[in-house]
């Protein structure tokens, strides 16, 4: 099997605050894996540590071990942060299109990257709204502002824009928690889609969502991974008790 | 032991209180409301002092028109325009002589600052001296101490001479040895300097030598005007009398009416008919215009045929004159005579006309008189002529003032905004915002103070500087001017521009950085790309909020633009933002302690009020609009 | 691709360039950040450099008592028999002329306004501020308190926020024009004997007094009237601001036992909002010292011999009066004199001290601001 991210052995504090115990996790390429568990129990962090987006909270810091993309350890002092985060992309909870047009959102990546030529960055464009299912919608519109979308379309256009740059990887941090139920459902099924190409990691509250979506699932609980293994097998047979308590809804 | 609880009878008290509370509310309702009645009075009181000026105005323009004053200076106009070109003629002969001329005119006037700056030094010992013996008994304790002063002044008079770059250092030091020689009643310059003096006038004489054809055109070019002004000074003198005569019945008319009026409300019979009867004698003939005016006009068709004649002998004159000049300065002052010349020649040949068709019986309407404030060149009042309330010197003036402190402010204040928001430490953050806080603090008139004593005299040095001489306009013939106002107004809005920036630019949510550094983008990138842009509307409000505070400023201007009447003269391009100017705040403040109360020019002042706060609360309403599309 | 070479930071030419660039654009803004801060600071050192020594002396008790307690007057700068040179203000140059005669005086120039100390304006500034800031503060505290507590949506709320957003945008020269054509020449007055420009008189029904609406001249009364009228917006910002940062839990367990709406402002708002209150009023307070256009035409005076209640009988008396201001007298100085080395020490001296004021009240400002953000954390 091949393992995009390889997570060693990783402790993460906050300050003082330790969030992230030992974990130890391989997750494999072009699968969804999903990462579950009751707030607080450290996956938004975990997941935020792949493409090292904690760097910007200042006292913030892995204290030991490391998460390797394709065998390089992403915390090495000599890695170059923008290059890696060209290479994982990330969607957020809450969709946040920039302040300009459709075409400009999903062109950003592409012009940070030094590309100007108009032709490459219209057919950057569509390529990638076509990927997230969203080309039809907007095809007529690109110079209009992202603010006239719906909530689930801009989530859509901000996954066309992290997927504009082809990132091996892409990271969903509860991507579908501001959106109704309907949006919902578009974009597990693009997820679908989209992990043919991408390798995708997920983090979400909704078990549902994670049995429906998801190829692998980790349980974590205060910090510590609990279970992880196919989805199937933790939602049916788990081996952990916490595991068990949690699907059942007797915590979290 | 719980006590027992019955309910209560609502009481007077609770009726009381709540009534109190009604009135309460109303009083403070009543407060909030009083808002709204300061800014009904602020623009009742302007509009009831200011519309005033219109038909005031439109009177003044009438009396100027039918006692022909408004002919007389459709002459006058050419003769000033012939009086500036022998000027600017004169200058550049002077400056020819003078450049050819310069070294001796240097030494010679080294020289002399030399002497001066001893004299001045000695000045208290010297008039001492002098006031002394002119006494019937001059005191010798008085004489005696003069001279020790005198003594004792002289080698501080050493300490600071000025110096004399093309005095050798033997010439320099022999001036000086002479004046320390000299004792305290000798009065004669040192020879060397004499000398130095006489050089220079034989030097001048000799380049005034080749120049003599200039010379003599530059006369003959004078004398052709000669006719012109005497002609002027002979029409304006008797059209001044009818004039006030006219605005003498005005007055006694004005009283007139009032004496009516309080004699219809008088409270007795007998004031009533007192009141009535000086009305009665107040009854004023109305001069008789018509009479002087048809003199006036007697004289039309040899007006038009002197200007015909002159346009006639000029042209001839040009065709003749043809002028060599090497020094630059001459050069340049002989551009612009040759630029203007034929502007002056074209007016003077459709003078004519313009004579012929100027008619006194041709009404002055109310929309000439607006028209004349809203597009006049010319702020002309207190003189003895004819007061003209043209708005566009002062309003240019603002204007430009406030072109150039935005460029200055803008660039800074938002970069500043940007930096100490994006980029900056905290603790960096907690130095910068406080000192700029502090800089709003400061008042206009300190700033003012620091523009005529530090500003100004830095700026003018600075562009007499040999190095920057290319710089249209420089070297600065005035400390106080446009630009040195500019750079101040740019100092107080930076504060504005740069809070207002910082607020918008803080306003943008986190999740846009977040999401840009995701995506790969460096903390520059972010910054300009997706940060800065999104802030744009509050920051174009910053701005726009700079802008209305500029124009609104007074007290700086009023120290440090120069108030100077009248537009910039553009044909110096950029040069024009070094010259003096006035700007409609300043004229307001300088002028309303010296207008008498409810004359024209007093009304005037407010209408210029009336325009300022339109035009500012225009562009703060504006601000406004963006103000409210950024909190989205 | 993921690879090594992808995702390690190159460390030549490429790499060095992209931060090169980084550093210059991060150095210019931070070029033109300080370079504001550094104009801020050399202009105030230059005016505490020159003035400094007018008011601070070597010898204790180290402040120039006099220049701040002395009235303003004439300098005479002569010399004397010996060759002495003299500079006396007005007052011991009288004195000098009884003692020695008119004829010892040699050379003899007088700066008008550069002489004695600045009392007056000093005592000028203080009256104007403090009257106007009280009734600024009456009406403003006041109508704040509608705003943020009774308030609901409505025409008048709305044309009440509008008037105060153009208020507190009319430049402070219209607010001259405004305070002149109003409280000099226009508002009531009592009197027995109304002047002849007075726009309507309403007969009283007591003796021969009359309300005539004649103006108060240029007066402190006008001035401070002016003033408040200018700061009232800044001050219903600011109040309404700190009355609506006290949590609306406080009122709501208020009126939930039973308070009126004017108990629970009194009780539980106004106490906790009042030094947000006084902390905005200090920055007025910086504001209105130092407005010279609205007092020009409607309080202040270049030249005045006694202090506002010397010679006065009342306090209506001193309401009526002129008075000095410092901005004034700066102004005066700056640009009404001609400029000698004998006017510098008065014109610097006078600019110092006025800074000093306003740098004492705004940092203190400051000061009290943060404090009192680390202390009322709820």
């Amino acid at each position: 099997m091949n393992h995009a991210i390889q997570i060693e052995n990783l402790c993460f504090s906050y300050g003082t605050k330790q969030a992230l115990f030992d974990v130890n996790m391989d997750i494999p390429a072009n699968e969804v894996t999903a990462l579950i568990g009751p707030s607080g129990c450290g996956k938004s962090t975990l997941l935020r540590c792949i493409n090292r987006i904690n760097d910007r909270i200042p006292a913030a810091r892995v204290t030991s071990g490391a998460v390797k993309i394709h065998g390089i350890d992403v915390m090495r002092r000599d890695i170059d942060l923008l290059q890696l985060r060209r290479h994982v992309g990330m969607v957020f909870q809450k969709y946040n299109p920039f302040a300009k047009s459709i075409f400009e959102n999903v062109a950003y990546s592409s012009r940070i990257a030094g590309i100007k030529d108009k032709s490459v960055l219209a057919d950057t464009v569509e390529k990638s709204l076509r990927d997230a299912a969203l080309w039809d919608d907007v095809k007529d519109r690109l110079h209009e502002s992202a603010f006239g979308l719906s909530g689930g379309q801009q989530q859509r256009l901000c996954i066309a824009r992290a997927i504009a740059n082809q990132p091996e990887i892409l990271l969903m941090d509860e991507p579908c928690a501001a959106l109704d139920p309907l949006a919902t459902l578009k974009i597990e099924e693009l997820i679908q889609d989209l992990k043919k190409k991408f390798t995708i990691v997920i983090v979400t509250h909704n078990m549902a969502q994670a049995s429906r979506c998801s190829d692998k699932t980790a349980f974590m609980y205060l910090g510590k991974l609990i279970e992880f293994d196919d989805t199937m097998s933790i939602f049916s047979n788990p081996k952990e008790k916490q595991t068990e308590q949690y699907i059942s809804g007797s915590f979290g | 032991m719980p006590k027992n609880s019955t309910p209560t009878a609502p009481s007077a008290f609770s009726r009381k209180g709540f009534s109190f509370d009604r009135i309460f509310k109303y009083f403070f309702a009543s407060n909030a409301g009083l808002t709204i009645v300061i800014l009904l009075l602020i623009i009742g009181f302007l509009l009831k002092e200011g519309l005033g000026f219109f038909p005031g105005y439109q009177r003044e323009l009438q009396i100027y028109r039918i006692t022909g004053m408004e002919y007389i200076d459709i002459s006058r106009k050419n003769l000033t325009s012939h009086e500036q070109l022998t000027s600017v003629m004169n200058r550049a002969y002077f400056a020819e002589i003078n450049g050819l001329a310069d070294r001796e005119l240097q030494r010679s006037t080294e020289s002399s600052a030399l002497i001066s700056h001893i004299d001045d030094f000695t000045a208290s010992a010297r008039d001492q001296y002098f006031e002394t013996i002119e006494d019937a008994n001059p005191a010798p304790a008085l004489i005696e101490s003069a001279k020790q002063k005198y003594a004792a002044l002289l080698p501080l008079a050493m300490k600071d001479l000025p110096l004399t770059p093309h005095l050798s250092a033997g010439e320099r030091q022999q001036i000086i040895d002479a004046m320390l020689a000299r004792p305290i009643d000798n009065e004669d310059t040192p020879e060397l300097v004499n000398q130095l003096a006489t050089e220079y006038a034989t030097v001048r004489a000799k380049f005034a030598t080749p120049l003599e054809p200039m010379r003599a055109a530059i006369d003959e070019f004078e004398a052709l005007g000669a006719d012109l002004s005497t002609s002027v000074s002979d029409m304006s003198s008797s059209v001044q009398v009818i004039k006030e005569e006219l605005n003498t019945a005005d007055i006694i008319e004005r009283d007139r009416k009032t004496l009516i009026a309080a004699a219809e409300s008088a409270k007795t019979p007998e004031e009533r008919a007192r009141l009535m009867a000086e009305a009665q004698t107040a009854i004023s003939t109305v001069p008789d215009t018509a009479t002087p005016l048809k003199e006036l006009l007697s004289g039309r068709e040899d007006g038009q045929e002197m200007h015909r004649s002159m346009h006639e002998k000029i042209t001839d004159w040009s065709g003749k004159a043809s002028i060599a000049l090497t020094q630059p300065e001459a050069q340049r002052l002989y551009q612009v005579v040759e630029k203007t010349l034929p502007v002056y020649l074209n007016e003077l040949a459709a003078t004519p006309k313009a004579l012929a068709a100027w008619d006194a019986e041709k009404p002055v309407k109310l929309g000439t008189a607006i028209s004349s404030f809203l597009t006049g060149k010319n702020w002309i009042t207190g003189g003895e002529w004819q007061d003209f309330y043209g708005i566009l010197p002062l309003f240019v003036g603002s204007l430009m003032i406030a072109i150039v402190a935005l460029i200055l402010a803008v660039p800074a204040g938002i970069g500043a905004a940007i930096y100490t928001n994006q980029f900056a430490s905290e603790r960096e953050q907690k130095i910068i915002k406080p000192v700029i806080e502090f800089i709003q603090a400061i008042p206009s008139v300190v700033l003012g103070f620091i523009g005529i004593f530090v500003l100004g005299n830095a700026l003018r040095e600075l562009s007499t500087s040999p190095s920057l001489s290319w710089f249209p306009g420089f070297p600065m013939d005035e400390r106080l001017n446009i630009f040195t106002a500019g750079c101040l107004l740019a100092l107080m809005s930076i504060p504005t521009i740069f809070s207002l920036a910082e607020d918008a630019i803080n306003n943008v949510p986190g999740a846009y950085s977040e999401a840009s550094e995701a995506l790969g983008a460096s903390k520059l990138q972010t910054t300009f790309r997706v940060v800065v842009p999104a802030a744009f509307s509050g920051i174009l409000a910053a701005v726009l909020l700079g802008f209305g505070r500029v124009i609104g400023e007074t007290m700086v201007v009023l120290l440090v633009a120069g108030n100077r009447i009248k537009i910039p003269d553009f044909s110096a391009g950029i040069g024009a933002f070094f010259q003096p100017a006035h700007t409609m705040t300043g004229i307001i403040a300088q002028e309303l302690g010296e207008v008498p109360l409810g004359s024209v020019h007093y009304r005037a002042l407010f209408v210029v009020g009336i325009l300022l706060f339109t035009i500012v609360l225009g562009i703060n309403a504006l601000a406004h609009r963006f103000t409210r599309n950024m909190k989205h | 691709m993921i690879s090594e070479e992808t995702l390690i930071r190159k460390s030549g030419k490429e790499g060095k360039r992209g931060k090169v660039f980084d550093r210059l654009v991060r150095s210019a803004f931070a070029g033109i950040t300080y370079a504001i801060v550094l104009v801020a600071l050399l202009l105030f050192g230059k005016i505490v450099k020159d003035g400094a020594p007018t008011l601070f002396t070597s010898e204790a008790p180290f402040i120039n008592v006099s220049f701040l307690l002395d009235k303003n007057e004439t300098l005479h700068v002569f010399d004397d028999a010996q060759g002495v040179r003299h500079k006396l203000p007005a007052s011991k140059y009288a004195e000098f002329i009884k003692q020695n005669g008119e004829d010892s005086i040699y050379n003899h120039h007088s700066f008008s306004y550069s002489g004695g100390g600045i009392v007056g304006p000093i005592v000028g500034t203080l009256l104007l501020t403090v009257g106007s800031i009280l009734l600024a503060l009456f009406f403003g505290v006041s109508a704040a308190i509608y705003l943020s507590e009774y308030a609901k949506e409505s025409p008048f709320i709305h044309a009440v926020r509008l008037a105060i957003l153009n208020l507190a945008g009319v430049p402070s020269i219209v607010f001259g024009l405004f305070g002149f054509s109003v409280f000099v020449l226009a508002v009531p007055v009592i009197t027995a004997d109304p002047s002849s420009r007075s726009l309507l008189t309403i007969p009283l029904f007591f003796g021969d007094y009359v309300m005539s609406f004649q103006g108060w001249n240029s007066s402190l009364m006008a001035g401070c009237a002016t003033l408040a009228c200018m700061i009232l917006p800044v001050i219903i910002t600011a109040s309404e601001e700190s009355l609506k940062a006290v949590p609306q839990g406080f009122r709501d367990a208020s009126l939930a036992l039973g308070a009126t709406r004017w108990q629970t402002i009194r009780r539980c708002v106004l106490p906790y909002s009042m030094p947000g209150i006084l902390t905005s009023s200090l920055l007025a307070i910086t504001r209105v010292a130092g407005e010279t256009a609205p007092i020009m035409f409607t309080a202040a005076v270049a030249a005045k011999d006694d202090l506002p209640w010397e010679g006065a009988d009342g306090p209506l008396d001193v309401l009526s009066s002129q008075v000095q201001a410092l901005p004034y007298h700066i102004y005066t100085l700056a640009a009404r004199i001609p400029n000698s080395e004998y006017t510098q020490q008065a014109q610097y001296g006078s600019v110092f001290v006025f800074l000093l004021l306003v740098a004492i009240l705004s940092i203190s400002s400051m000061v009290l601001r943060a404090k009192m953000r680390a202390k009322l954390k709820w």
